[in-house]
């Protein structure tokens, strides 16, 4: 073989510029090997190509290194589940600048790419949507609790502000009598009141300060007709503490009012030996 | 002082090459610092458009990265490797361009690589364009160019220039010794 003829044939240019065939790229890389002279001139024009692509170094637009950089970071971690493993080449067949073959596989490669893309944003979307729509659900579920709970304390308030109304109504009545009561030797300093309208038979009581009764006993009042015991009701937990004004049984008439420690639930008469207050009306 | 690419940066090819074969992703931003602005500059040479030309350089690295166990030291430079890949991406880029367009090709001259200086930041003792341009006569730049940035091979180029092969041949030749004497 004609060396000089071999290296002027252009096939070496060829080879460098990776325009040959994986047979051609083999044999020039058999010929380089078997001979200086065309090793050289490989060498030669390897480098040469290499400067002249130095020569074209071009200022790269602000911020492109840490873009590029980037987006080769994301593309490769994105790429990887799907394409496990990049195709490598066979060890002994190895191909040093693969160039005749690339427009169809980048063409392939790229579709693949764009699938995988496709496929990895749709998951990263879904994903995210789910997340919002859980997020959104539990906020939701938790507002409309704290609304429950809302409507239910303004419920309380309500009926405690028109007790409190019906009360100041009552207070400022004049067609109400205020009968005090006070403690008997069984109960000394005890105090509470009644307020009864003859005309409605409304009788109202408001405690200031009673003993707690035993476990099992409550406060009953009692109206005092003629001498004679009516049952007026049962003092609630509240009323006795003095939390509330507590609207009792109506009483057609009354001279004086009492109470007694009862059994819980109350008594048809009396124990008049466990009297706690007692007041005549003036 | 002769102007190779080990030279580039202070981390040596074969250091490069390794930590590239490992799968070590920081080599990746070694390797842009060593070669990212050179490959730039052939890439916009093709693509003739920045923003085209950062995409392709982005999909060249992808590509080098995932085909980095197909390179053989024993068979080539880094960096003639991977600017030929760069090369080949820019050209599909360009042709599928035409393709779309219907023109074959678009002339070589207005590339705006030709009037942008090469920042000297990049290698302040290598070679200027306009220098190697100038000791190139325009027929040789004619026929480099088109193998080189326009993808074409030496018998397209005679196609192309309605000139007979052996004179394709002569030409890239006669280009290629003017550089490599600029170069030693």
């Amino acid at each position: 073989m004609n060396i000089q003829e071999y290296i002027e044939s252009g096939i070496l240019e060829q080879y460098v510029l990776g325009t040959l065939t994986l047979r051609e790229q083999t044999e020039v890389e058999r010929l380089a090997d078997a001979h200086t002279e065309i090793r050289q001139e490989l060498d030669q024009i390897t480098q040469a190509l290499e400067g002249y692509a130095l020569a074209h170094a071009a200022a790269p637009p602000a911020g492109m290194r840490e873009r590029v950089l980037a987006g080769w970071q994301a593309a490769i971690q994105l790429e990887a589940p799907v394409a496990a493993t990049p195709p490598v080449a066979e060890p002994g067949r190895v191909i040093a600048m693969p160039a005749s073959e690339e427009p169809a596989r980048t063409s392939g490669r790229a579709l693949t790419w764009l699938m995988a893309a496709a496929v990895a944003l749709l998951l990263i979307s879904n994903f995210i949507f789910y997340r919002n729509w859980q997020n959104a659900s539990q906020e939701l579920t938790a507002m409309q609790s704290s609304r429950d709970e809302l409507a239910a304390n303004t419920r309380v308030v309500q009926e405690r502000l028109t007790q409190r109304t019906n009360e100041l109504a009552m207070f400022r009545d004049d067609a109400y009598h205020t009968v005090q009561l006070n403690g008997t030797p069984n109960a000394p300093g005890a105090k509470a009141r009644v307020h009864f309208n003859p005309t409605t038979k409304a009788v109202y009581v408001e405690v200031r300060n009673l003993p707690k009764p035993p476990e099992g006993k409550q406060y009953q009042l009692w109206a005092l007709d003629n001498g004679k015991p009516i049952d007026a009701g049962m003092l609630a937990e509240a009323t006795m503490t003095g939390d509330s004004v507590q609207l009792m049984k109506s009483i057609a008439s009354a001279q004086a009012f009492a109470m007694t420690v009862e059994p819980a639930g109350g008594s048809a008469s009396p124990t008049l030996s466990s009297m706690a207050v007692l007041g005549n009306m003036n | 002082m002769p102007l190779t690419s080990t030279k580039l940066a202070s981390i040596t090819e074969e250091q490069l090459v390794h930590r590239l074969r490992i799968r070590d992703e920081s080599a990746m931003t070694v390797f842009y610092d060593k070669y990212g602005t050179a490959l730039y500059g052939v890439i916009l040479r093709i693509v003739k458009k920045e923003e085209e030309a950062e995409d392709v350089l982005q999909e060249a690295l992808v590509k080098i990265w995932h085909s980095f166990l197909s390179y053989d030291t024993s068979k080539g430079r880094l960096f003639t490797w991977v600017l030929n890949i760069c090369r080949n991406l820019a050209i599909d880029k360009i042709r599928s361009r035409q393709h779309r367009v219907g023109t074959r090709t678009q002339p070589l001259e207005d590339s705006p690589a030709q009037w942008q200086a090469a920042p000297t930041a990049f290698r302040p003792e290598h070679i200027g364009l306009e220098e190697m341009t100038n000791k190139l006569n325009p027929e040789q730049k004619q026929v480099i160019d088109l193998l080189y940035f326009g993808g074409f091979t030496q018998s397209e180029v005679a196609e192309e220039l309605n000139l007979p092969l052996g004179t394709v041949k002569t030409r890239a030749r006669a280009a290629i010794k003017v550089l490599a004497k600029l170069i030693r």
